[in-house]
């Protein structure tokens, strides 16, 4: 489980998380919406360890991220997607997929790469397996992205706004990936601006807005009137989201 | 008059020089190229004092002209430090110094090009600091760092020729000796130069070559 207590976070004078307390489930995905600024990414650079938390507790499986010596084992349970897809350019796909397995699972290369191999097989990527990122689309690069989170084995995946940068064509093959991955019971915390898409997938709908967690409901009873969107905050978001 | 003839054996004469120059060049780049790294790395993990004395140390020797810091190594070292040097010690350390202090600058920049997002990635995925350093920061910096370092060893290269006033018997004293000889300065530093272009050519040449195969990822083959 994912565990978030009183997180807080400012850089400077500015408060960008301020009290969040969320749980994440095994088998759980958990959406998190918000308008830009109201701190999604930095909750989810928390949860990874890259931010360091000004006040609060965040566990992955009790381990603390907050504490060096738990910090590793920590990001063994979990893996993260980048916005900006974040790959090495001076490595292949393969490359790109297999590092971490081989430095820090100590899987044998050989065996690494051709795991690396099966997932870029599995995403419709086995053709480009041996491309460097300049040499990929968006959407092929976000999906080395993901292929690279997925061989670590992580128990619970972190995707940050992975198909922002994307166009919508692309957006829609990474999409079905990751609804794929939400059918076959893949933990997922997925910061986004796609709500459709978050609606289908979703278990749970969490709402962040200015630094504090607004809402944290069933994806049912989010989108229901006399639910979330009862709301004013969350109903004016949708609204403008939906026009958007 | 025959004296001042050439010979067959100054062909062995300036071989001989020419020797002394490329080893003194390739021991100097070595040893410059490991102090130069491991600098920028000391500056990289932001070590306290050590990164403050080399990025002092560095900035002394590469605002200071190369003859100076030879003649304060070779009569100073003896004279303050009761450390006695031969001429080829006192051309190694000087040469190597500088080195060091001008591929500090082109590492630390070098490094400080990789986007921090890569290595955000390598961390979140659980990469210890030197595996980050070996298979993310270092294969790329030396792609970065390759073209700089092609121009800055030819001409550390040429600066070799200093040495010379030391006593150290390269391929410039040799060409002094062979013009005192021979007192034909057109032709003899015509040869000598000739020699320290070929030189140089064949370092640009292995560095170009270098920083083709080091960027091969840059190139782009199509979808």
């Amino acid at each position: 489980m994912i565990s978030v207590r009183g997180v807080r976070k400012a850089f400077g004078s500015a408060t960008v998380l301020d009290g969040i307390d969320l749980d994440v489930h095994s088998g759980e995905v958990v959406s998190i919406l918000g308008s830009s600024g109201s701190g999604k990414s930095t909750l989810i650079r928390c949860m990874n360890g890259l931010e360091k938390l000004d006040g609060g507790r965040i566990t992955i499986d009790d381990f603390d991220v907050s504490r060096p010596k738990e910090l590793s084992e920590a990001r063994k349970r979990s893996a993260t997607v980048f916005q900006l897809f974040n790959l090495y350019p001076h490595m292949t796909a393969v490359q790109n997929i297999a590092l971490a397995p081989v430095e820090v699972l100590k899987i044998p290369r050989k065996q690494a790469e051709a795991d690396a191999r099966t997932l870029l097989d599995s995403v419709g990527l086995s053709a480009r397996a041996d491309a460097f990122p300049a040499q990929l689309s968006g959407g092929q690069r976000q999906r080395v992205g993901i292929c690279r989170a997925l061989a670590m084995k992580p128990r619970y995946l972190l995707l940050d706004e992975i198909t922002s940068a994307l166009d919508p064509e692309m957006t829609s093959d990474v999409l079905a990936i990751l609804a794929k991955l939400a059918h076959d019971g893949t933990t997922m915390v997925f910061v986004t601006h796609e709500i459709e898409f978050a609606r289908t997938i979703s278990s749970r709908i969490v709402f962040l807005d200015k630094g504090q967690l607004v809402v944290d409901l069933p994806t049912a009873e989010f989108f229901a009137a006399d639910g979330g969107m009862a709301k004013p905050r969350i109903a004016q978001f949708l609204s403008k989201m939906r026009k958007d | 008059m025959r004296y001042t003839a050439f010979t067959s054996y100054d062909i062995v004469l300036l071989a001989q020089g020419l020797g002394v120059s490329l080893a003194l060049f390739l021991a100097t780049t070595i040893i410059g190229l490991f102090i130069g790294s491991l600098w920028a790395v000391i500056r990289f993990y932001r070590i306290p004092v050590l990164a403050q004395i080399v990025a002092v140390v560095a900035e002394v020797l590469k605002n200071s002209p190369v003859l100076v810091q030879l003649f304060l190594v070779f009569f100073g070292l003896p004279a303050f430090a009761k450390i006695n040097v031969t001429p080829v010690e006192a051309a190694v350390i000087t040469l190597s110094g500088n080195t060091a202090a001008f591929v500090y600058v082109i590492a630390v920049s070098a490094i400080e090009s990789i986007g921090r997002d890569q290595i955000e990635a390598a961390r979140v995925f659980g990469l210890s600091r030197w595996q980050i350093l070996r298979r993310i920061i270092a294969p790329q910096a030396m792609a970065f760092a390759i073209g700089p370092l092609t121009g800055l060893l030819v001409n550390q290269l040429q600066v070799t020729s200093l040495i010379s006033v030391i006593g150290v018997v390269d391929l410039t004293k040799i060409g002094n000796i062979l013009n005192l000889r021979t007192l034909k300065p057109f032709i003899v530093w015509a040869v000598v130069g000739g020699l320290y272009y070929v030189m140089a050519k064949l370092v640009a040449f292995g560095g170009a070559r270098l920083e083709k195969r080091l960027r091969a990822h840059t190139a782009w083959k199509g979808l």
